[in-house]
């Protein structure tokens, strides 16, 4: 019955978020604070599909820059070729993303730890080499792109942008939360904690962590779509820059990663501090104060934002008391 | 009670004293722009940072534009062209600036030029490559020397040719800008009928070249045409300078990003000399315009406590004459409005410390004014030497030029 409830307030939430972006894309004239909300919502979506492999199972993915860069980069090569909608590169993407995250799945059979982050970050430089010697997609030297006529309602590219990462956040919280009530998510926990047992026990954990990583996979994919048409240009040092990996871990890491709301409390604390910091300080002494940031949550918080808001957290987190 | 009598009168002169004060002068006119202060690019950002400081100093010294002081706006965007379009949505949207500079360099720049297009905003360049090709902008201008697409390889190839080149080999690195030169090279040597050889890309971040040296030298070009980035031209002239290069070979260089810094000029020193390379701006005779000689004086002062380039030839000066166009501009028009001062701008040529500018339909120079120079009698570990003329010698454009080319290159080595 809690259960159902709890289902209820939730949906109810989504609802009313996403009038609310639908309606800020009609009232609000300035366009700023959507170009720097988009950066927001993209991030608080790359650290919920990072948590589902990353938080869940255990397995610290640092390739986020490798399937957001195949989502950049399938968008274009999509777009340039055909022309195709936006939600049809957004399709496309999550597909290909998938069947990345399917192959990254299998590297987990022979590795485990810090060996599986290594292979995700050698999987990142290889696709990005591939990329950049690709000239239909304008190589190294990077491609400008022509948006398309906006559609109604919006009267600005970036305001349909926005809708659309808002849309991409809620469908990523939704399997989040998903997964995380559902069988998968206990059995994900359960790998977690101890591989061997969860297998002895009768936990099918490759099909999980395949499961897991695909979905994972596409979710950033299909992120990072969208940004091909935001940016109105793409090169592969931006596209499978770092900085996608290293944030969505640390998001993740500040928010919590017991429960589908610590990456996205994570995100929009972090995102709107790099967003704040960008135009404020704008120095080196931003990277710095992000880093301080990190190391704070580190040490004070291991359990992140959820775990000090709600000590129930901490039982959930892998059933630990 | 009393205290609060006396915060109250406090505040009330507080807020008569403000309101004086901005009867008395007008607000300032904002210029915004991002500059690449973290990342990659940050040291080039910088320093054309300081260029464009100098002359806002300068301009607010002599009482501003219009009557009006002018303070930039400028946020880091980290060498990125994911930060820019949310910079620069903010510098129009919310910070309302009155004009916009463009970042350093092409990757940051290219995420703005469709903004400013569609927004209908005067977009001033500062060093990107051909951004401008495919979006069509009538109100963008570039600082840069760079001039007609083709015209950097093709300055190169006629020093070659003229040197009795006649076949090429290409080495480029596997970025944005090594790239398009790249393409530009091939082109013109199609056109020219000189076959390449040796063409060969390369991962940014390689170290070791003596493979691909040896593999180059194996083809026996005459012209050697490379388009690298700092770390990699570094690693190039280490591995030619071991292995040799070949008799046959005319002419080494041309595109070579990092050769224009003091850092990597006196830590490669002698391995320079008879290098070819691209330039924007030398202390050669023939480099010295109204102006030119009191900027460097300036720069050469304050580079220091700002931490840039102590040279600041390549980028600096051009950041200033960014600023000595706007105040023509804004001068001859009397106003902010930006068609007019697009207008301006297309249909006048420019007295600026870097020489005279006009630009062309596209918002490229309408001539080329990129160098071509080759290093002689470069001694090593000593940056001052840069300082004198005749350690880079200008070859090209022709009103330019201070000296002829030095071939073959090995023997213009010694």
């Amino acid at each position: 019955m809690t259960k159902h409830r709890n289902s209820i307030a939730f949906w109810a939430g989504v609802a009313i978020f996403l009038v609310a972006v639908l309606s800020m894309t009609q009232i609000v004239r300035n366009e700023y604070p959507f170009f720097a909300g988009y950066v927001i919502l993209q991030f608080i979506a790359l650290a919920v599909a990072w948590s589902i492999l990353g938080g869940y199972a255990g397995y610290v993915n640092f390739g986020t820059n490798a399937f957001f860069g195949v989502g950049v980069y399938t968008a274009v090569a999509l777009f340039k070729a055909t022309g195709a909608p936006l939600v049809v590169q957004i399709a496309a993407a999550a597909a290909v993303g998938m069947t990345l995250g399917f192959g990254v799945g299998l590297l987990t059979l022979r590795m485990r730890g810090i060996f599986f982050s290594i292979a995700t970050i050698a999987l990142a430089i290889i696709i990005e080499t591939f990329v950049m010697n690709w000239r239909f997609v304008g190589g190294a030297a990077g491609i400008q792109l022509q948006r398309p006529p906006v559609m109604a309602p919006f009267d600005s590219y970036v305001k349909m942008l926005f809708f659309v990462q808002a849309v991409l956040v809620v469908i990523a919280v939704g399997i989040a939360r998903y997964i995380q009530n559902s069988r998968i998510g206990r059995g994900l926990q359960a790998l977690r904690d101890d591989e061997l047992a969860a297998e002895c026990t009768g936990v099918p954990t490759l099909k999980l962590k395949l499961v897991a990583c695909m979905i994972s996979g596409a979710l950033m994919s299909a992120v990072g779509a969208p940004a091909a048409m935001y940016l109105q240009y793409a090169d592969p040092s931006s596209a499978f820059n770092l900085t996608y990996s290293v944030s969505a871990l640390a998001m993740s890491l500040i928010g919590g990663t017991a429960h589908w709301i610590g990456p996205v409390l994570g995100a929009i604390l972090l995102g709107s501090t790099q967003q704040f910091l960008a135009v404020t300080i704008s120095s080196e002494i931003n990277v710095l104060v992000l880093g301080i940031m990190l190391v704070l949550f580190v040490v004070a918080a291991p359990k992140g934002i959820i775990g000090l808001l709600r000590p129930r957290y901490r039982l959930r987190a892998g059933g630990k008391p | 009670m009393k205290r609060r009598t006396f915060l109250g009168g406090a505040m009330a002169v507080a807020v008569v004293g403000q309101g004086s004060r901005a009867l008395a002068q007008q607000s300032p006119i904002k210029i915004g722009m991002s500059m690449p202060q973290t990342g990659g690019l940050a040291g080039g950002g910088k320093a054309s940072l300081l260029g464009i400081e100098i002359w806002r100093d300068d301009i607010n010294a002599k009482g501003g534009l219009l009557g009006r002081k002018v303070e930039l706006v400028v946020y880091d965007d980290k060498s990125s062209a994911s930060e820019t379009p949310a910079i620069y949505a903010k510098l129009v949207d919310v910070d309302k600036v009155d004009l916009l500079f463009a970042p350093y360099a092409t990757v940051p720049t290219a995420p703005i030029m469709p903004f400013v297009k569609q927004r209908g905003l005067l977009l001033m360049g500062n060093f990107s490559f051909q951004v401008n090709s495919k979006v069509g902008h009538d109100m963008w201008f570039n600082n840069a020397p760079w001039g007609p697409a083709d015209s950097w390889a093709a300055s190169f190839l006629d020093l070659a040719q003229k040197a009795g080149g006649k076949s090429m080999a290409l080495l480029t690195a596997d970025q944005e800008f090594a790239q398009n030169l790249a393409l530009t090279a091939r082109d013109v040597a199609k056109k020219r009928n000189i076959p390449v050889v040796f063409d060969q890309s390369y991962p940014p971040n390689t170290v070791e070249f003596a493979s691909i040296i040896r593999a180059l030298k194996a083809a026996k070009p005459d012209i050697v045409y490379v388009a690298s980035y700092p770390p990699d031209s570094a690693g190039i002239l280490r591995a030619v300078n071991e292995i040799g290069i070949g008799d046959d070979v005319k002419i080494f260089g041309g595109g070579m990003v990092g050769l224009q810094f003091a850092a990597v000029m006196s830590n490669l020193g002698s391995l320079l000399n008879g290098v070819v390379n691209y330039n924007t701006w030398l202390p050669e005779p023939s480099m010295y315009f109204d102006g030119t000689k009191a900027f460097f004086d300036t720069y050469t002062k304050r580079a220091i406590e700002a931490k840039v380039d102590p040279l600041g030839y390549y980028l600096a000066p051009f950041g200033y004459a960014m600023g000595q166009m706007i105040d023509a501009a804004v001068g001859a028009t009397k106003s902010l409005d930006q068609k007019g001062i697009a207008k301006y701008l297309r249909e006048n040529e420019h007295k600026t410390i870097v020489g005279p500018i006009a630009f062309s339909a596209d918002g490229e120079r309408k001539e080329t004014a990129t160098l071509q120079a080759q290093f002689r009698g470069v001694k090593d570990k000593d940056i001052e030497q840069f300082r004198s003329s005749g350690r880079q010698v200008i070859l090209f454009p022709d009103k330019l030029k201070t000296g002829n080319l030095i071939s073959p290159f090995e023997a213009a080595r010694k």
